[in-house]
């Protein structure tokens, strides 16, 4: 059941960025505010992995599971927006 | 509960595929029908998650009632098999020990011996009970023929009449008879 919840909110967060990748298609303006949302999260998501141990100690959880928390999320950035634009 | 997970699972997944790459990107109809089909599809997720973390947090709490039950009946045998191993080697040590079996037989019969002591008392002052109560009915049925004190304490007691301290309690006990019958 665990693995469950896992792949459910594994997917609710390729649909995110499904609807991110959507959101960007409607107007050029609302594409770079989208591009400018990736680049945000793609500094945060690299601060992430150099500050992991004190971040996992802020988050009280493990280095393991900040890792792949990041991991997923890239997963799922990539499978989401992957998705939108093959369609 | 496991048919809606299944459910909201299932139409997450198709309410994010099938808009994409079955309508047109370029109609604006079929776009708005695209993000309204993503954002539902995001809330079936979600919920679906909910869903199924609720029921993973429910057995793992099923499971510790499970472990502490086993534990629980496991050290009831424990302690059983425990005392029941006292209680043999214990029969085993007295059949391999007389002596001490002995002793303690010996020490049961002291007891009953030091119980036994006021049954003996009692046995032993019945006579007296006895002669009492014979002095007793003698003393009155002397007075009842009109004898006077000091004639049936000299008769019942064999006590002259004085100042001594046979005759003064012979003195007490014919009145205490004699006031009692």
């Amino acid at each position: 059941m665990r693995a469950v919840y896992l792949g459910n909110y594994f997917i609710a967060g390729c649909i995110a960025f499904s609807l991110l990748g959507w959101v960007a298609s409607l107007h050029p303006i609302a594409f770079r505010a989208v591009l400018c949302l990736l680049a945000a999260i793609a500094c945060a998501w690299g601060l992430s992995w150099l500050l992991d141990f004190s971040l996992s100690k802020l988050l009280k959880i493990s280095v393991a599971d900040l890792q792949a928390l990041l991991i997923s999320g890239l997963a799922m950035l990539l499978i989401g927006l992957g998705v939108f634009l093959c369609s | 509960m496991q048919l809606k997970l299944f459910v909201l699972s299932a139409s997450s997944f198709v309410l994010w595929l099938a808009p994409l790459t079955a309508l047109d990107k370029t109609l604006d109809i079929h776009k708005a029908l695209q993000g309204v089909s993503l954002g539902a599809a995001i809330a079936c997720a979600v919920t679906a998650g909910n869903i199924a973390r609720f029921q993973a947090e429910q057995n793992e709490i099923e499971e510790i009632k499970t472990r502490a039950i086993t534990a629980d009946v496991v050290d009831e045998i424990a302690t059983s098999a425990y005392i029941s191993q006292q209680q043999r080697q214990q029969e085993a040590e007295q059949i391999l020990n007389p002596r001490e079996h002995l002793e303690r037989s010996l020490a049961l019969t002291y007891g009953e011996d030091e119980e036994s002591e006021p049954i003996v008392q009692k046995q032993l002052a019945e006579p007296e009970q006895n002669a009492e109560s014979e002095r007793a009915e003698r003393a009155l049925q002397l007075r009842a023929k009109g004898w006077g004190k000091a004639k049936i304490i000299l008769e019942v007691w064999g006590v002259s009449k004085g100042g001594s301290p046979k005759y003064k309690a012979a003195e007490a006990e014919y009145k205490r008879l004699t006031e009692g019958g």
